[in-house]
């Protein structure tokens, strides 16, 4: 494919290496901006239940993350109690001479005001840099309290948002006493976030939840997605860590292999059967339960037969264009590559930022060596400074792509506009979740049908207009 | 009743070491107050999770994505310990296309305490650029969202209004509308536009919501200023004042919610630009209308007469609701917990509840933990607060959360004011909603046949 607007054309496999390299990183700086170390640790933490995260700084850090995370999602959307978010609100005093004496009044006020089962420390930039020893001050206070007291260093600066997810998974295991026995048929899932409810999509766990259980296995905390201080003390007691997203698992469940020698599960998301079938049977094979895994399988397998069929079909011969935008994360668009590809389609995965391939770098490597390796393309547009510009540009440059290619069915979500079917996979809209496992595979169904039946239907002229402007060529 | 300290930043919690609070941080203030001037563009000097704070500002603005970007230094570690200057000025050279007349840079709590001088790399840059550069210092730590928006107001005004003699007579500059809790406040604003344009003053400038640059320039043409929160922005009043000459109005007045709040404040404007047969003709339509409306549609907050409520909000939506809840509801506000804890606001309070005759528990600064402290102690049957509150009141005998502030569970496509005689209605309508939920079957008896 020759066009200007292209600055990568590829393999995933040649486009790790250009990123290894250090090759494909935006220059400027007003790309991409994920979010900082505090954010991602606080997400993490904020899982555990009766947890206080008290977060020694300024309001501003804490507060977006309890208005965002603690009441619109977990309270409002999730059911689950109101829970505090504690700051020491640092002023400039404080800056100039110090927060140590604060913080460890502040630990035992939150310990008296909320009765908490745990509280974690977390550091911002201002307490980062003045040099506050929070891991101190957390020794010094649990001696005071009646509960355990962690410190986790989480200044925005201090690493990428990947680091503060995996920097807070660590610090939860200093949670996880020695074990007295062994659960049987029993697991933890790993690499849970956002608030004390399990993952950000509470249907794709419940799916897995749900065929876990006819299998016959149970799970002892989902960490840290709603689980408990005990639960996480005896997490150690489990036979295997699985994870409901390879990528933010690997990291906990590689160090409690290394360190506890509790075997992890290794498999990609479970999107489509076979991969599906991977992550049922990387899970029940350990526990010696092979037989009645394969038993739930074919039942599940028989029961969306139709939608299967559907799906081979429907895809069979076309060119699968994915998009994950809303998210945009390369992992879910290499398991729907994955999942097109089974179905017969070719992938090509189109704008995953390298910054987010840098970030995955173990959870890529591991794709590719399960024969993950989609056609990948990155555009100019990608790069561009400012969120319009950027999301116009690559609109545009979508929309010219998608001409190139043969039978094309877009896999992205409802804002993109291509001239070809679209498939909305959207995790803004409940109506067609789960994706994962054998209810997904319905719904993905259900969404192909969608998009192939209905592609003649006009599309939105107002919201095109909303999302980028007037139509200029 | 809870003190704090007359000259401590505004709901800065000082005296405690932990707490839960409701206001954001001055980096969050100072990036609403500098996305309020259109044709600009906000460079964050910060670790990129601080630009999350710009995005949240951002959407309080209205801003249009297709219009206004939003740039940030995304610091690392090697900033932080070799300085971001570097940086800095690199990101405003990769801006330097941008067609805008000021690119505001605000720094936040790393690169002021690494000592990042943001005004010099401005001043270096500025020949270099055909934009205004203007640094704002105001980092997370120098206070709350309302320290930030009075940082931002002094840094504008000092940096962009231009000196003059000549005054435009009856005329206004609009002063900090946007420190409001109300979560469509703009239309607030739009409000007192259309009350000044019918008493025929004239609005030199607003600080800020879609604000030209002209119009910030000319600030100090204008004869008075009007504050328009009473959490933020009397700095600001005051410096027009004392640099330039502007005479602040309506001091000491509630912002026009309910009858005899909004009968006022129109009243104070009539006297002071001599239109008060003008102003008396807005108030007689203005209660006619809403006397009207109510008498077709029958509000339902007329049945909850003297029952025990709860106010927690801003000052600038709480201090006003006391009346109306108290008169045109004719409910008993029996706690008013207020996020800031300043002098006038607690002069304004008090004012207003020694007029009232009330004494319900009050808390100034509140936050989280207090306020569920304090519902717990008083019980209300009703509050007026908002999402925070629906879950803080868990457990307790709370009827009704009238979600007037901050709210979560409601979404407005169309901006409602609380100000004014509609504002009013709106109100009326937040509580008859409310009231509808509160009836509404959780569960059937039966199940229907079909």
């Amino acid at each position: 494919m020759e066009n200007d607007t292209i600055v990568f054309h590829g393999t995933l496999q040649q486009l790790l290496e250009k990123v290894e390299f250090g090759e494909m990183i935006p220059k400027l700086q007003a790309s991409h901006a994920p979010m900082c170390k505090f954010f991602t640790a606080y997400y993490v933490i904020s899982g555990i239940r009766h947890v206080v995260p008290l977060v020694h700084g300024p309001t501003g850090c804490p507060l977006y993350m309890s208005d965002f995370v603690r009441t619109r999602e977990c309270c409002e959307i999730r059911g689950v109690p109101l829970e505090p978010t504690a700051c020491t609100a640092l002023d400039e005093s404080h800056v100039i001479y110090g927060g140590e004496g604060k913080l460890l009044e502040a630990v035992k006020e939150a310990y008296a005001k909320y009765h908490p089962d745990l509280i974690v420390i977390l550091s911002c930039c201002c307490s980062g840099i003045i040099g506050d020893d929070v891991e101190s001050i957390a020794r010094e206070a649990e001696k005071l309290v009646g509960c355990r007291v962690l410190a986790l260093r989480s200044e925005g600066f201090g690493g990428d948002f990947r680091s503060g997810y995996e920097d807070a998974f660590k610090l939860i295991m200093e949670l996880m006493e020695p074990p007295t026995t062994t659960m049987k048929r029993t697991i933890n899932i790993l690499g849970a976030r956002w608030g004390p409810s399990p993952t950000e999509f509470n249907w794709d766990m419940d799916e897995l939840e749900r065929l876990l259980a006819l299998i016959g296995i149970q799970i002892n905390a989902i960490i840290a997605g709603g689980c408990t201080v005990e639960q996480i003390r005896h997490a150690r007691e489990v036979e295997l860590n699985a994870s409901w997203c390879y990528d933010w698992g690997q990291k906990l469940g590689d160090l409690m292999q290394e360190r506890f020698g509790i075997p992890y599960s290794r498999t990609g998301q479970p999107y489509g059967p076979e991969a599906t079938k991977e992550w049922l049977l990387g899970v029940a094979t350990p526990l010696g339960m092979e037989q009645e895994a394969l038993a739930v399988i074919e039942k599940e397998m028989n029961e969306v037969e139709p939608d299967v069929a559907y799906l081979r079909e429907a895809l069979s011969g076309k060119t699968a264009i994915i998009e994950i935008s809303e998210f945009p994360g390369p992992i879910r668009a290499l398991s729907l590559a994955r999942m097109t590809s089974e179905f017969g389609a070719h992938p090509v995965v189109i704008n995953v930022h390298p910054y987010t391939i840098k970030e995955r770098m173990p959870s890529i490597r591991f794709l590719l060596e399960t024969g993950v390796n989609p056609e990948i393309i990155l555009t100019k547009g990608l790069f561009r400074l400012g969120s319009f510009r950027s999301s116009k540009e690559t609109e545009e440059e979508l929309e010219a792509i998608v001409r190139e290619y043969d039978n094309p069915i877009f896999f992205g979500n409802s804002g993109r506009f291509p001239p070809c079917p679209v498939v909305n996979l959207t995790l803004m809209n409940p109506v067609f979740q789960p994706q994962y496992g054998f209810r997904g595979i319905r719904n993905i169904a259900a969404l192909v049908r969608q998009a192939l039946e209905n592609k003649d239907l006009p599309r939105s002229r107002l919201f095109r207009g909303m999302l980028y402007g007037t139509r200029t060529r | 009743m809870e003190h704090g300290h007359d000259n401590e930043p505004a709901g800065s919690p000082h005296h405690e070491n932990c707490t839960d609070p409701y206001l954001r941080c001055a980096f969050n203030g100072a990036a609403q107050t500098a996305l309020g001037v259109s044709g600009s563009a906000l460079l964050a000097h910060s670790p990129q999770g601080c630009e999350y704070l710009v995005n949240n500002a951002f959407a309080s603005q209205e801003c249009d994505y297709m219009e206004t970007v939003t740039l940030c230094t995304k610091l690392c570690v090697d900033e932080i310990v070799h300085g971001g200057e570097e940086m800095l000025a690199r990101t405003i050279w990769e801006a330097r296309d941008l067609p805008i007349s000021v690119l505001f840079v605000i720094s936040a709590c790393g690169p002021e305490i690494v000592g990042d001088d943001i005004g010099a790399v401005c001043e270096t840059l500025q020949p270099e650029v055909k934009f205004r550069l203007v640094p704002i210092q105001s980092p997370g730590f120098r206070g709350s969202q309302y320290d930030g928006i009075d940082i931002a107001l002094d840094t504008i005004l000092k940096r962009l209004v231009k000196k003059t003699s000549e005054k435009i007579s009856d005329s206004v500059c609009l002063v900090a509308p946007h420190a409001n809790a109300n979560p469509t406040w703009t239309a607030d604003l739009v409000w007192v536009k259309q009350a000044l344009s019918r008493i025929g003053i004239q609005v030199v400038a607003t600080l800020t919501h879609r604000t030209p640059l002209s119009e910030i320039e000319n600030a100090a043409s204008a004869e008075t200023s009007l504050l328009l929160s009473h959490d933020a922005g009397q700095h600001a009043a005051e410096y027009l004042r004392a640099a330039h000459g502007v005479e602040p109005i309506c001091r000491g007045i509630p912002l026009p919610i309910g009858m005899t709040n909004t009968q006022r404040w129109l009243t104070a404007l009539g006297e002071r630009f001599d239109a008060q047969k003008n102003v008396e003709e807005m108030i007689g339509d203005g209660e006619r209308m809403v006397t009207a409306t109510c008498r077709r549609k029958w509000p339902m907050a007329r049945f909850l007469y003297r029952t025990p409520a709860a106010i927690v909000a801003d000052a600038t939506i709480g201090i006003p609701l006391v009346r109306f809840v108290t008169e045109e509801m004719e409910m008993t506000p029996e706690l008013v917990a207020l996020y800031t804890a300043n002098r006038p606001v607690r002069d304004l309070l008090e004012g207003e509840l020694n007029d009232l005759g009330l004494s319900p528990k009050v808390v100034y600064g509140t936050d989280v933990y207090k306020t569920r402290m304090s519902l717990l102690e008083v019980k209300p049957r009703v509050i007026f607060g908002s999402t925070i509150e629906r879950h803080t009141s868990e457990g307790l005998p709370v009827a009704y959360v009238v979600e007037v502030v901050r709210m979560m569970r409601q979404f407005r496509m169309i901006n409602r004011e609380y100000f004014g005689y509609t504002g009013i209605l709106n109100l009326f309508e937040c509580v008859q909603n409310e009231w509808i939920m509160g009836w509404r079957s959780r569960e059937k008896r039966y199940e229907a046949k079909w």
